[in-house]
């Protein structure tokens, strides 16, 4: 889906990406983590096609950004940016998820069919403004105008911050559901590793423009040298796993090491019984 | 002590607007606390810090009743500048905070606007800046700073003044991990060693428990609850219900004594939530 | 890098001379130019400018107003030349339009005028703290602070907008719209692009104005700056300068 080969981006002599290799396949959930000013909303620009890399090539399903215009990319890749105002205008968000179907060459009474699918998981009135709704209401706009375009692929820069719990796991939630269910390959911005680690199997560390770390989420919590480097902090069950001596996977959520605790003080007072 | 905000039964609805932003808010809270403040969207947390700093009801304007009293002052009888003596606020949108270009000119800012003694002013924008450690930043503009230097450039801002209560709206939202860590370090190096009162509106729930003292948990407007961070912590799905969540060391620990397993308070940190599981294993 | 308008911090002569000394050298240049009927002191303002820019170290800002401020002259120029009558034709064109020597002088003079005007005042702007300029106002002049704050406020919001546009263009090409279109998608381009801009532009100046209230604007008194602008004696040069300036340009 996305592969990146030595991808360098520099503005005026200074490197803002330095060396990134890299492949995701179709259908992946990827985070990618790192501390601010690493370069993470840069190298989904890049992947965007919203700036081209200095040096090396990326190449989205086989075919080069260099060469191709971003509203063409735009038919594959969907970008939710941070901040969901920059990208909502319609008077209703009805009008809002049906802007540019027709520029995509969808058909009127598909277009429609994909509205209305699109409006039934957002469970929003489609007759409100957008501008009218709540912060974490407007992201989930945002996403789901991105949807009705058909994305094989999203790119989320952030896509939690600002939002409360609530409104952070209906979001998280409704990606989730998109990668389980669509297929859609998801790369997103987050310095929240509890997120990081509920949600994306895979995770990225950017440091200084680098990335530093590629690999499974579990593991990579467990390298809190690492994560320092990128100004990260561990999620926390497994920090406190690992110092409890537990090993990688055993037991990563309060549920798992609560069992395991019962077990061992079961196992524990078992063993005393037979002495 | 003799509470420096006093907020007795506030109810606030913003001009055009049907419901209450603010529903009978009493609030008492004394010189050199820090204050959590969470909630889900729309609980009325911002309009809360609003009525601190007096911009409600003197700028954002609505109906207010009740009585605020901040630092003596009844906050709808003085000026929001009288009040931005006593209350420094930091908000979210960390780019519109600014109101000049340079690092050093914004510091100078408010420092000219109140008047503060010519002879006074060079030590007090040092101390501003060398208490965010950023003196190396003084003759940068500010539109070249990374969102972190800025973020402390506008708390630099607000501390300059040296307020006795300083209000954060979502201030650390843009920061990485290890920036907001060094926010909530150094707020509690100035309730510390300035006597300073902090308010903290913030999401991140994690943060909130390891360095607030004191939480208030808010809903349609209302303060629902008001405790000892442990004490709120103690009812995990009550805060739940409400879209707040907890950290998952806490959730360990309900885990825990839902198995019988743990009878403490539950921990607010890593180090408490290790000794809590060591305890049990022993 | 601060942007074309901002400040560029320094330490050249002009970076310490008196904010209203730049502000006077930076206007007589771009009165001297539509003042003056001689294209030859023209060019040597514009000259002035661009050699000065570049002593300044700042080669940059120069090279960027030259390319947008220069473009936008050339298309003037493109544009009015057909359209001058007067003078020797050189050049018959179709539809009674002609291109003549002194069209050719007119045209080529209003774009080397307004070319003249931009660069001295964006290389005031890069020496010259806008708080500075906000300060010299106030105080030497008498302008009330509000006004004063309001100016330089418009002045700062410049590069502003235009990254908040640049913005809004990059998150809506991501959305798949196309700039490039025909006219007709050009049109339906108006609402994506300027509802989000005039949304976050409101909410932005709002919460500036909100930002300035709570840390003591409305308390400032006309001698509330902290800094002092003396003139010093190294002012004189720059002062004999803007004399210079336009006593050749009113008689050119």
């Amino acid at each position: 889906m996305i592969l990146l080969e030595n991808v360098s981006y520099a503005i005026e002599s200074r490197e803002l990406i330095s060396g990134a290799s890299l492949r995701i396949g179709q259908g992946e959930f990827a985070a990618l983590a790192g501390e601010n000013g690493a370069g993470k909303s840069t190298l989904l620009k890049l992947i965007m096609g919203l700036i081209k890399p200095t040096r090396g090539d990326i190449l989205i399903q086989g075919a080069s950004t260099r060469d191709r215009k971003v509203s063409a990319l735009a038919r594959t890749v969907g970008y939710l940016f941070q901040n969901p105002d920059r990208q909502l205008f319609g008077a209703t968000i009805r009008q809002e998820l049906s802007f540019g179907l027709d520029f995509l060459g969808v058909s009127k009474s598909d277009a429609e069919s994909r509205v209305e699918e699109t409006l039934g998981w957002l469970k929003l009135d489609p007759d409100r403004a957008p501008l009218s709704l709540s912060r974490g209401e407007r992201q989930r706009v945002a996403l789901a105008s991105l949807f009705v375009r058909r994305p094989s692929l999203l790119l989320l820069d952030e896509p939690t911050t600002g939002l409360d719990y609530r409104e952070c796991m209906q979001m998280m939630n409704t990606v989730a559901r998109l990668n389980r269910e669509d297929g859609v390959t998801v790369l997103m911005i987050t310095h929240d590793m509890e997120i990081a680690l509920d949600f994306a199997p895979r995770m990225l560390t950017l440091s200084g423009g680098r990335i530093i770390a590629d690999g499974s989420t579990r593991e990579l919590m467990r390298d809190e040298a690492m994560l320092k480097r990128a100004s990260l902090i561990p999620a926390q069950m497994v920090a406190l796993a690992r110092r409890l001596g537990l090993a990688p996977g055993e037991a990563d959520d309060a549920d798992s090491l609560a069992e395991w605790v019962a077990s061992s003080v079961k196992g524990g007072a078992q063993r005393a019984g037979h002495t | 002590m003799e509470p420096i905000i006093l907020l007795e039964d506030v109810s606030f609805s913003y001009e055009g607007a049907s419901g209450r932003a603010l529903d009978g808010v009493r609030l008492s809270i004394t010189p050199g606390e820090f204050v959590g403040v969470i909630g889900p969207a729309g609980a009325g947390k911002t309009t809360l810090a609003h009525a601190l700093s007096g911009v409600t009801p003197h700028v954002r304007r609505g109906d207010f009743y009740g009585a605020a009293r901040v630092a003596g002052l009844d906050t709808v009888s003085s000026s929001v500048a009288e009040l931005s003596k006593t209350v420094g606020c930091v908000f979210q949108d960390i780019e519109s905070q600014f109101v000049t270009t340079m690092v050093e000119d914004e510091i100078l800012f408010a420092l000219e606007n109140f008047s503060v003694p010519r002879d006074e002013i060079p030590s007090r924008v040092d101390r501003a800046l060398n208490d965010l450690d950023i003196a190396d930043l003084r003759l940068r503009s500010i539109s070249t700073l990374s969102g972190g230097q800025k973020q402390k450039v506008a708390l630099a801002a607000a501390l300059a003044l040296a307020p006795s209560v300083l209000v954060l709206d979502e201030a650390t939202g843009e920061l990485d991990p290890a920036s907001s860590v060094q926010v909530f370090e150094l707020l509690t190096q100035l309730q510390r060693e300035r006597g300073a009162t902090i308010i903290v509106i913030e999401q991140k729930i994690m943060l909130l428990c390891a360095y607030a003292e004191r939480l208030l948990v808010m809903d349609q407007g209302r303060v629902v609850i008001d405790g000892s961070v442990r004490r709120a912590l103690e009812q995990p799905d009550r805060l739940l219900a409400l879209g707040v969540n907890c950290p998952r060391v806490t959730t360990l620990a309900a885990r825990l004594r839902e198995k019988g397993l743990y009878h403490g308070a539950p921990p607010v940190s890593l180090d408490e939530a290790e000794a809590m599981v060591r305890e049990a294993l022993a | 890098m601060p942007g074309i308008l901002e400040y560029q911090s320094g330490d050249t002569f002009l970076h310490r001379a008196h904010p209203l000394v730049k502000l006077l050298l930076a206007a007589v240049i771009c009165v001297g130019g539509f003042l003056t009927q001689s294209l030859w002191v023209n060019l040597a303002l514009l000259a002035l400018s661009i050699v000065g820019g570049f002593a300044l170290g700042m080669g940059r800002k120069v090279k960027a107003s030259l390319k947008g401020a220069g473009s936008l002259c050339l298309f003037l120029f493109v544009v009015q030349l057909p359209f001058v009558r007067m003078g020797r034709t050189l050049l018959p064109l179709p539809f009674g339009l002609r291109i003549t020597d002194l069209g050719l002088r007119y045209c080529a003079q209003l774009g080397m005028r307004l070319l003249g005007a931009t660069l001295p005042l964006v290389l005031m702007l890069g020496v010259t703290r806008l708080s500075d300029l906000t300060n010299t106002l106030v105080a030497q002049l008498g302008i009330p602070y509000r006004y004063a704050f309001v100016i330089t406020t418009a002045i700062r919001f410049i590069p502003v907008l235009f990254v908040e546009m640049r913005d809004v263009i990059e998150a809506q090409t991501a959305r798949g719209v196309e700039l490039d279109g025909s006219f007709k998608q050009k049109i339906r381009l108006i609402p994506p692009l300027c509802v989000p801009l005039l949304v976050s532009c409101v909410q932005r100046m709002e919460n500036n104005a909100l930002a300035a209230e709570l840390r003591g604007f409305y308390l400032r008194k006309r001698g509330s700056g902290y800094r002092r602008y003396p003139l010093s004696a190294a002012d004189a040069p720059a002062l004999a300068a803007c004399a210079l300036i336009l006593i050749i340009a009113i008689i050119t």
